[in-house]
């Protein structure tokens, strides 16, 4: 038909997106794959397929090779994914909120305000406690930043450094939970302040993939109202947007998503700024395919940053936080110059 | 005559001690279009933003097809009225296409609405502002008056049956600023009440059916362009002399700047 051919023909991103998602899915299920493979244990490409295939009812996989690629590999390489994944929802989700592409949850203070709850929460009940505590203090920063970001909506840099304020004052809040507790029982500072997914197990992975699946679900659900967002608040209210609720939700929304991953895996930095980054020339500013795009992107890329982490000083375990960060505060640092010579 | 779109009665909108809007009636029906005329700082702009349910007014009460806008939830409001902001829109990575089709967002749920309809209503409000051909470009990279247009084709898209516009042909070449006012008085002719902040008095003139002058946040004068196009008036209102002769064609007043020093 023609009104179809014209349509298509607007969208300057359409013929992207169908080789787009085809690719996304082999780099998904690759590095997933590479990572059950490679780690501080041999274990050879064809072990790895047995003890996958025997866990479907397909064969016998050794009693090794099943401890270290089922019990250690895949909760670890999952949840990597899964943080990784929220963490680039969640960039893409503040960033089309805020209107403003420095905008991402750990920069922004939500990540260490998360912290001090989920530090808290270990102290009093391991790692369900610290997702529990990391949950409601991610929700309670998210509502401090709201109070911020109302009195400062003409300038969005300032959003920004509000934020990294924030975020600086209350790692500072961190640093004394964590020296003042037993360090029994308290993961040390270097994993709340670079983050790392060494504590990942498949009961860490049941409790917190409930929650992020509910989080997850609002905030994909928002992506129309944060297309009609990016008019302008005014503008998307003139089109029917309840402007305030859609801001109030989506920001328990990011709050939670982030305060479980933190409970989980501590602080990685740089994902939620960088995947969405990255993504947006691809599939496009529409919602609708950004925020799955900067999901997948921001799985593979944690996944990815947590292989190196674990075998680059092998058999010395650095924090995943810190690979994301040696990438990611470079294209930081080029983002806000960049801004920096558009707004003189 | 059909029953009221627009009632506002009463309207005041204060700003610490200054007062921006004050005590302003309003009525208007489908098939009007009003000009809301007035110098700078004369408060048009405000009271268009009251009339959106932007602002909430210290006193008064405005009504939209009898919806009380102050306590309306937004998607009721945007099924009645649609408003075209003056300079609202900035940067924004989307293509034109995906602008206008934002103005259908309100009539997402409607009963009646299909693909084809949605898409033919989407086409239409990009004809009547000659935009189709910008479809696929980013609207970051369109000109001051295609953005103009754009928006206004988001507006036409909403198809409320009230539409407010702010300065609509500021940004606009002569041949589509009379596109745009025809495309006003075609709106109404369907059925549809527009109020527009215009500059252009000669605009008010041919175009409008009822001119709302403003002058210090009060409603100076209204009627209809031959009752409030009064040099007298005009020259007081905005301290610049004018005259007012009679348009050699369009049969409606024609004023004219002139140099009398006062």
């Amino acid at each position: 038909m023609k009104d179809e051919s014209w349509l298509k023909a607007a969208d300057p991103h359409f013929s992207r997106r169908a080789w787009f998602w085809p690719l996304a899915t082999v780099f998904s299920l690759g590095s997933i794959f590479i990572s059950l493979a490679i780690g501080a244990v041999d274990i050879s490409i064809s072990d790895v397929v047995s003890v996958l295939l025997a866990k479907v009812g397909f064969g016998e996989a050794s009693v090794q090779a099943d401890a270290v690629v089922w019990g250690i590999r895949v909760p670890r390489v999952l949840l990597g994914f899964l943080v990784g994944a929220t963490l680039g929802l969640v960039g893409a989700v503040l960033q089309g909120l805020l209107r403003n592409e420095l905008a991402d949850p750990h920069l922004l203070g939500i990540g260490p305000g998360a912290s001090i709850g989920a530090a808290l929460g270990a102290i009093a009940g391991g790692i369900r406690g610290a997702i529990a505590g990391g949950f409601v203090a991610g929700i309670a920063t998210s509502f401090v930043l709201r109070g911020l970001v109302r009195r400062s909506t003409i300038d969005p840099t300032r959003i920004v450094l509000l934020g990294v304020a924030l975020g600086a004052m209350l790692s500072a809040f961190v640093g004394f939970v964590v020296f003042g507790a037993d360090r029994s029982v308290v993961p040390p500072i270097e994993f709340w302040l670079l983050g790392s997914l060494s504590g990942a197990t498949w009961l860490a992975l049941g409790t917190a993939s409930v929650v992020l699946a509910v989080a997850i679900g609002g905030l994909l659900a928002s992506a129309r109202n944060l297309d009609l967002l990016s008019l302008g608040e005014i503008e998307a209210r003139h089109l029917g947007v309840d402007t305030n609720l859609v801001t109030t939700v989506v920001l328990i929304g990011c709050g939670a998503a982030v305060g479980v991953t933190v409970g989980l895996s501590g602080v990685v930095v740089f994902v939620g700024l960088l995947v969405p980054f990255l993504m947006r020339p691809i599939v496009g500013s529409k919602h609708r395919y950004l925020l799955f795009a900067s999901m997948i992107g921001g799985g593979v890329f944690v996944v990815l940053a947590d292989l190196l982490a674990r075998t680059l000083l092998s058999p010395i375990e650095i924090p995943v936080g810190l690979v994301t960060a040696v990438i990611g505060g470079p294209v930081f640092l080029w983002l806000l110059l960049r801004k920096d010579s558009q707004d003189a | 005559m059909p029953d009221p779109i627009l009632i506002a009665e009463g309207v005041t909108y204060r700003v610490g001690d200054i007062t921006l809007v004050e005590h302003v009636d309003l009525v208007a029906r489908p098939g009007e279009v009003i000009a809301i005329l007035g110098p700078n700082g004369a408060g048009k702009t405000t009271l268009l933003r009251l009339l959106a349910g932007d602002l909430l007014p210290d006193a008064g009460s405005i009504t939209v097809n009898k919806v009380d806008v102050c306590s309306a939830v937004p998607r009721e409001l945007a099924k009645v009225r649609s408003m075209m902001r003056q300079g609202g829109i900035r940067d924004i990575p989307f293509t034109a296409l995906a602008v206008v089709k934002m103005g259908r967002h309100p009539h997402r749920n409607d009963e009646n609405a299909s693909r084809d309809s949605e898409r033919a209503a989407i086409r239409s409000a990009m004809g009547r502002t000659d935009t189709l051909h910008l479809a696929g470009r980013t609207f970051a990279t369109l000109s001051g008056g295609e953005q103009t247009r754009v928006v206004m084709a988001r507006v036409f898209a909403q198809a409320a049956p009230l539409v407010l516009l702010d300065e609509p042909t500021t940004a606009l070449d002569v041949a589509h600023q009379e596109r745009v006012l025809r495309e006003m008085r075609q709106l109404a002719a369907e059925g549809a009440c527009v109020i527009a902040v215009l500059h252009d008095l000669n605009a008010a003139a041919f175009y409008a059916d009822r001119i709302v002058l403003m002058n210090e946040s009060i409603v100076e004068d209204e009627g209809s362009p031959g009752e409030v196009l009064r040099a007298g008036l005009l020259s007081d209102v905005y301290g610049q002399t004018m005259t007012v002769a009679e348009h050699p064609t369009r049969g409606c007043p024609l004023v004219l700047i002139t140099d009398t020093v006062r």
